[in-house]
């Protein structure tokens, strides 16, 4: 048999079949096909969405109704308050000797803020940011030295003598928005101005003015000593405005200050004509004030030794409570308790820093960082509490006497 | 897709459906069978006639490739006594699969390789021993006595 041979013998074994007719047949069955894949599609979309909908419904009702996405009310690391004193929220600040473990804030300050070896005098070197003003002593007079905002030193080339004994720099001395600082003196206020060095000496009626504190807009000096106040125009001032006014004043010159004034029994707002009115009343336990109010756009802060607190006992010293009273309606206002060393007596074992005691007059407001955190003193130290977060951090090591912080600190 | 039958298509079909009945009979060895795939090759078609390059071959990938798969074990054939049916049935669903496409639709070992998804080694090897045993088969004498 050869190859050619199967076809016909294939050909003749298929002979017999009925011949088919199955176009029509196969059309029809292609349109029912396509039909039910196409009802497939439609009912295969529409479980999907009934699916997707019983499954929310499930989830919303598992979940008791919480299931939506709420952002958290606290800000990240917010430590809750440890309770209320005269109604109003309190944290205890970091024991003494700890401040150096603390997270720190960055700020042109640096990691400790110590006198500079050189300096460049501030007629070839100005600023255009005050940060920080620290004096130097040269014979019996100091000179101010001022650090700008992009961490360079500048002297400025006056010199100033002690007030009632004590240094003139002033924890407000620096302008709201960082271009002039200004020094109280006997019988006069002094301004050097960062931006040109440009030194103004205003006469003042006599007296022993110690305490400075700048109106917001700039122009304007508040500056007092026991018993004195005045409002003082260092600026362009308003027609026909005098340039000196007296200010109701109080044997406390640190009391003197704009745009607040926190004051026993009541939060004061300046009115620019060297009277105040009640923004408030306050109710806390205090002994004494110490220190100035410095105000932020939402509140204001001072510290204060208070009376026996029941909340946060003390052993060794009178408890020392930073006040940061809002001066907005929607916030809460809150309170810092300076705590004490942890043992009695402080033992220093080598770790960390000497656990000092915080004494009465050891610990003051300077200023802020920005409207969250307030900027204070204590020995040895700046540190910033940050009243979202009630956090405490460390702003720097201090190793100068004094030092005061203006607006260029903002990084 | 429309409801009355597209007069392309039924052309196409009305010109090959008698040549493909043969050889899916011949390879399935069922008349039935070979109608109900043929049927099922010409509807999958119609649903996607627009869209197919090679008509063709689409049908006939769908008519010839379930032969091949290795449950494709019903006896072909039965109850016959056509000596051609005889000997087609002691063949091996792909060597009868192979041996219809090469002699009765006369494509090349290159074309059935293409439609069935075979190589061409092993079209030729299933070629060469249908064709042996199907002499054998017939009383033709050892297939490599063949020209």
């Amino acid at each position: 048999m050869r190859r050619e041979d199967v076809q016909p013998l294939l050909l003749q074994a298929a002979d017999q079949l009925p011949e088919p007719e199955l176009a029509d047949a196969a059309w029809a069955a292609g349109v029912r096909v396509s039909r039910r894949r196409r009802r497939t599609v439609v009912i295969s979309v529409i479980a999907f969405i009934v699916l997707a909908i019983v499954a929310s419904i499930l989830i919303e009702v598992g979940t008791s109704g919480n299931a939506d996405i709420t952002p958290p009310t606290t800000p990240p690391g917010y430590i809750e308050a440890s309770g209320k004193i005269s109604g109003i929220d309190y944290w205890v600040a970091p024991p003494p000797g700890s401040e150096r473990f603390l997270d720190r804030l960055d700020t042109p300050l640096g990691d400790r803020l110590e006198l500079p070896d050189k300096v460049r005098p501030l007629a070839k070197h100005t600023l255009e940011t005050v940060a920080a003003v620290v004096l130097v002593k040269q014979g019996d007079r100091y000179a101010p030295v001022l650090l700008g905002a992009d961490g360079s030193w500048a002297k400025a080339d006056v010199g100033l003598v002690t007030v009632g004994g004590e240094s003139p720099l002033s924890p407000g001395a620096i302008s709201p928005y960082g271009r002039v600082v200004a020094f109280p003196q006997p019988g006069e206020l002094i301004t050097v101005n960062a931006t040109t060095a440009e030194i103004s000496r205003i006469p003042l009626p006599a007296g022993e003015f110690r305490s400075v504190s700048w109106v917001q807009d700039e122009q304007r000096v508040l500056i007092s000593g026991p018993g004195a106040a005045y409002q003082v125009v260092v600026g362009e001032g308003g027609d026909g405005e005098q340039a000196v006014i007296p200010v109701s004043a109080t044997d406390d010159p640190e009391e003197i200050t704009s745009p607040y004034r926190i004051q026993t029994g009541a939060v004061m707002r300046y009115l620019f004509n060297g009277r105040w009115m009640e923004d408030g009343p306050l109710t806390l336990p205090v002994r004494s004030w110490q220190g100035q109010t410095m105000s932020s756009n939402s509140a204001a802060a001072r510290l204060f030794i208070a009376e026996k607190l029941p909340e946060v006992p003390t052993r060794v010293s009178q408890p020392q409570v930073l006040a940061a009273i809002s001066t907005l309606r929607t916030l809460p206002s809150r309170l810092l308790v300076l705590g004490e060393p942890q043992d009695n007596p402080p033992t220093y074992e080598g770790a960390g820093d000497r656990p000092f005691v915080r004494v009465a007059g050891c610990c003051a407001v300077l200023g802020w960082y920005d409207d969250s955190n307030v900027l204070f003193r204590v020995h040895g130290w700046v540190l910033a509490w940050n009243l979202e977060s009630g956090r405490v951090r460390r702003v720097t090591e201090m190793r100068v006497d004094q030092v005061a912080l203006g607006p260029g600190l903002r990084l | 897709m429309q409801d009355t039958v597209d007069p392309d298509f039924a052309s196409f079909v009305d010109a090959r459906q008698g040549r493909w009945l043969r050889s899916a009979y011949l390879v399935y060895g069922d008349l039935h069978r070979a109608e109900e795939l043929l049927l099922r090759a010409f509807t999958q078609l119609s649903v996607r006639w627009t869209r197919v390059d090679d008509p063709d071959a689409f049908v006939q990938r769908m008519l010839y490739q379930p032969a091949l798969r290795p449950w494709n074990r019903a006896k072909p054939f039965p109850d016959e006594e056509d000596p051609v049916k005889l000997a087609l049935a002691e063949l091996t669903p792909a060597q009868r699969t192979v041996f219809v496409l090469l002699h009765l639709e006369e494509l090349t070992e290159f074309e059935v390789s293409e439609l069935l998804g075979l190589s061409h080694t092993a079209v030729h090897a299933h070629g060469m021993s249908a064709f042996g045993r199907f002499r054998t088969a017939m009383g033709a004498g050892d297939w490599r006595d063949a020209r």
